[in-house]
């Protein structure tokens, strides 16, 4: 009942305008002759010592980013941001946020034991004046952030005469507090305090996408320990975390990894696993963005149990594979116990907790590629430049075909890492350390290095994120089948079909329609699937990023496969110019049309092994599937999913709005099959009335 | 051998246990006229369009039992996580015992699991040739009055003798009844259906409320559907009968 209040609370914007800026900038104008890093430091100093905390009066967990919200002129912050932006911010693209914290650590030693190991290895650094300084910098930043929880104490403390907040809240919050200030956390409360301030300090300095990292593991000792001494039971934990995790806006994607694997490869599922399940599903919030990780020793228990939270319609937990996960990061020579220590950040990217570089990735549109392939070189829709690979008429079979089109590939992958470094090497690393960030990676503070400047113990990874492989895969089963099997038309031809948007040539893209598709457990289209996979990938093998780091691929899209396809002209699979590109790694809506078994058949064909960024496959199920006996074959299929080699699944349990758009749009939902009584069928196939009672049936349910 | 075939269904999570591919037959004895699959009932192909969708199918082809038996056993790592396998169904499977039962045979050589679906009213020899390969049976029970079995093409004695032969025989038996309204949902019908079949030894029954399912192929096959205004049944009623039929089997209603 408190978290709904607390999300009222939430959602309850404070006048004036959201102005980090101004607390910046407030930092920097201390002294401008500083050396731009120690302007950086004051920056932060700023935001942190300078803002009054906001406490919510069903707060027992606090911190939040609302106070910095400021009451100034409109034109005058507009200018005091101009000069902040001069001063310059990372940005997504050069290591700014999707971060997985060293919380595993900081939960241990508490900020007072990092400031112990600043000062331990200034001593170790002490002939080195530039990373004694740097060591320097980073202390003052976590000395401002207890100042700032110091503010929260002080702000608790003053509110304490003010009837409407509950006294006992406070003292609660007081005590979480001074605890924070002078020693590492003792109680699962503190511990996960300590993590909210940090998080808190992320958002105040704009980071995005901040995961929470695998608090199952790294909060049980906690939890344990509170649980068998008595201060602690179940219930309150999960209200603790529902006090956290329903102060994250709709708009942040916070990652929070829950199950899997130690080192030794034993499960790590445990009673806070189930607690955190929990805690997300009643808070029932887009933010915090759940992923369990799901190992062969996983309990089906465990997996039951996300699969009911999954029912309810919130999708949450994203199921992962640990072992196609693991084996996909044991490719870059990380020690074993930080690969099994991973974690994930912003939708699905795998991340070594706390030892690499905030991530970035960038998307690669591969479908383009074949309007360059049929054009010489020239995009046919979007003006649009690729290398010319030469005229088509001097193609005379698939093979020749595909080796264009490798041709294209590979040219694209070149200027695609070719700008993406050109924007990383703009930044120059030394006037932008992240000195407060820097001790929350491994080995910054003992290395006296930066995050982004040698001091994470892996380099930078970057994330090539391939668009499209069910209109790729759907594309070049089409090309052959069309084209070189039944030789029904020329190259030439399909070339004019897709410049005029298929107008006037209907007759083609019916046969082109007609062509087997990816999803069906049919080799013909799925083999080029797995290529898709094996040669991309190959190709982003041969790059690294600046400090060396490795590019990771993914298939996945969030929605950009829709933005991507508005630009991308007709495809040979018989998609029209501008319609979305198929979505993540999932074969193209409406063209798997043989049930979820023949789906992930076709799914698990590729070797996720090389896609260590990781996969989304999104598939929908009714609610039915969700209780019952269904549910164990629902938790069935999945198991048999991942021992068949799929790396992620993320499921929809259809809801009654999805239904009543399917019968708007029929064509859109051509794949959605519902158990209808005695036998299974597509759902646009049914007459009005049936699907009107499966409608209304489903809203019993 | 040739099968006559009308559809193989892969996931099919309602017929048998586990996960299931069930495998739909061509032809059937039955005329039931709230039939959920009226392009099952002749041998021959039908035609079914849907001019919505701008489609025209056929149903029904001729294929090879290792045509059959290789498209099933590409869910073969589903049938054995969730402890499920292949379901014959139709139709009426009985008419085609003799391919079913190589098929069947070549399933259980695989180590697939076989269910039968049927309404059972074909002479006990047919089931003899598939009791062998076969891990249990679907079987409709749709009246337990003689003169409406007659109506709908089928024979209760029949019905009921090859019930018993097979529970002599230690085969699986899941009893699943239609609730079909005006037709076997009133009270009477209950209590006689639960008096013959707690006689005959049954202890697994499944409930299928009734739904206007088929209307949409009926439509599709320019034919006219005889329950096409006939209303779900309320969950009210279904409740009741569930709890009726409770009193003497362990009973299932299937959504």
């Amino acid at each position: 009942m408190s978290t709904k209040e607390l999300r009222k609370e939430f959602l309850q914007r404070p006048s004036g305008t959201f102005s980090p800026d101004w607390f910046r900038f407030s930092g920097y104008r201390q002294d401008f002759s500083l050396p731009v890093r120690e302007l950086r430091t004051k920056g932060i100093e700023a935001l942190f010592t300078k803002t009054t905390p906001i406490i919510y009066k069903n707060d027992l967990i606090v911190g939040n980013s609302r106070c910095l919200y400021v009451n100034e002129d409109e034109k005058l912050l507009r200018n005091v941001s101009s000069t902040v932006n001069e001063i310059g911010k990372r940005n997504f693209l050069t290591n700014s946020d999707h971060y997985s914290p060293s919380y595993p650590h900081t939960v241990k030693v508490g900020i007072t034991g990092l400031i112990e190991e600043i000062h331990e290895s200034k001593k170790n650094h002490s002939s080195d004046d530039e990373k004694c300084k740097r060591l320097d910098l980073m202390e003052s930043t976590l000395r401002a952030f207890i100042t700032m929880i110091g503010n929260y104490k002080k702000e608790a403390e003053r509110s304490m005469s003010d009837v409407a907040y509950d006294k006992e809240k406070l003292a609660f919050i007081i005590d979480n507090c001074d605890a924070l200030m002078h020693r590492a956390p003792q109680t699962f409360s503190e511990a996960l305090q300590l993590v909210w301030f940090c998080h808190t300090a992320f958002l105040m300095e704009e980071r995005y996408a901040m995961a929470l990292g695998r608090m199952d593991m790294y909060l049980y000792p906690f939890y344990k320990k509170d649980k068998e001494s008595g201060v602690l039971t179940r219930e309150k934990a999960v209200e603790l975390l529902e006090n956290v995790f329903i102060k994250i806006d709709s708009t942040d994607v916070v990652n929070i990894c829950i199950g899997g694997t130690d080192t030794d490869g034993n499960c790590t599922v445990n009673e806070l696993s189930e607690c955190i399940i929990d805690a997300v599903r009643n808070c029932n919030i887009p933010g915090p963005n759940l992923s369990a990780r799901i190992a062969e020793n996983t309990p089906d228990d465990f997996l039951l149990r996300c699969i009911d939270s999954i029912g309810t319609g919130l999708g949450y937990p994203a199921l992962m594979s640990d072992r196609i996960n693991i084996t996909a990061l044991s490719r870059f020579g990380y020690a074993k116990e930080d690969i099994y220590n991973y974690s994930m950040v912003g939708c699905i990217e795998n991340f070594i907790t706390g030892m690499q570089p905030p991530w970035s990735d960038g998307r690669f549109d591969a479908p383009r590629y074949f309007e360059y392939l049929l054009n010489n070189g020239i995009g046919s829709f979007d003006n649009t430049v690729s290398i010319d690979t030469g005229d088509i008429g001097t193609i005379g079979s698939m093979k020749e075909f595909m080796n264009r089109f490798e041709e294209q590939l590979r040219y694209g992958a070149d200027q695609y890492f070719a700008l993406f470094n050109a924007r990383n090497d703009r930044i120059n690393q030394e006037f932008f350390e992240e000195p407060f960030l820097s001790c929350f990676c491994h080995d910054c503070i003992e290395r006296g290095l930066d995050i982004n400047g040698g001091g994470s113990r892996y380099p930078s990874v970057h994330g090539a994120v391939l668009m499209g492989v069910g209109t790729v895969a759907d594309s070049l089963s089409a090309v052959e089948k069309v084209i070189f099997i039944d030789k029904a038309a020329t190259l030439s031809e399909l070339r004019d079909a897709l410049r005029d948007n298929f107008e006037g040539h209907e007759q083609l893209r019916k046969l082109l329609l007609d062509a087997p598709k990816y999803g069906n457990n049919d080799d013909f289209a799925d083999k080029y699937a797995v290529w898709f996979l094996d040669y991309l990938s190959s190709l982003f093998d041969r790059y690294r990023t600046r400090d060396g780091g490795y590019i990771y691929v993914a298939m996945a899209a969030n929605v950009q496969n829709i933005y991507a396809g508005r630009h991308i002209a007709a495809t040979p699979d018989g998609r029209r110019q501008g319609e979305p590109l198929s979505d993540a790694a999932s074969p193209t809506y409406g063209r798997d049309v043989r049930g979820a078994t023949s789906t992930f058949n076709s799914v698990t064909k590729p070797d996720y092994g090389k896609a260590a960024c990781g996969t989304v496959i999104n598939q929908k199920f009714s609610p039915s599937m969700f209780r019952g006996e269904k549910r164990q074959k629902l938790l069935a299929l999945i198991k048999a999913y991942f021992k068949k080699g799929g790396q992620e699944i993320q499921i929809n349990a259809t809801s009654r709005e999805v239904l009543q758009e399917a019968m708007n749009d029929p064509e859109k939902y051509k794949n959605l099959v519902v158990r209808v009584s005695g036998f299974s069928d597509y759902y646009v196939r049914l007459a009005r009335e049936v699907q009107l009672d499966i409608l209304n049936r489903t809203q019993h349910e | 051998m040739l099968l006559n075939i009308a559809n193989i269904q892969h996931f099919s999570v309602g017929d048998g246990p586990g996960i299931r591919t069930t495998v739909f037959f061509k032809g059937c004895n039955l005329r039931c006229p709230w039939c959920h699959n009226p392009e099952t009932l002749s041998f021959e192909k039908t035609r079914l369009s849907y001019p919505h969708l701008d489609k025209t199918e056929w149903c029904g082809e001729m294929k090879t039992v290792e045509d059959v038996l290789s498209q099933v056993l590409e869910d073969k790592d589903f049938y054995d996580e969730s402890g499920g396998g292949v379901t014959l169904s139709g139709g009426e499977v009985m008419l085609s015992a003799d391919g079913a039962s190589v098929l069947a045979k070549r399933l259980c050589e695989e180590g697939v699991s076989v269910y039968i679906d049927t309404a059972g009213c074909v002479p006990y020899s047919r089931f003899l040739k598939l009791n062998d390969f076969s891990d249990g049976y679907l079987f409709d029970f749709k009246t337990p009055f003689a003169d409406k079995y007659t109506s709908i093409g089928g024979d209760l004695e029949t019905v009921c003798s090859n019930i018993k032969s097979l529970i002599k025989d230690n085969k699986k038996i899941i009893i699943r009844i239609p609730l079909i309204p005006g037709f076997n949902t009133d009270a009477e019908s209950v209590n006689m259906s639960c008096k013959i079949l707690s006689e005959l030894g049954a202890d697994e029954v499944s409930l299928l409320p009734f739904h206007r399912t088929g209307s949409g192929k009926y439509q599709a096959m320019g034919k006219s559907y005889s329950y096409k205004d006939t209303k779900p049944l309320d969950s009210k009623i279904t409740e009741e009968i569930k709890a009726e039929f409770s009193k003497y089997f362990n009973v299932k209603v299937e959504a």
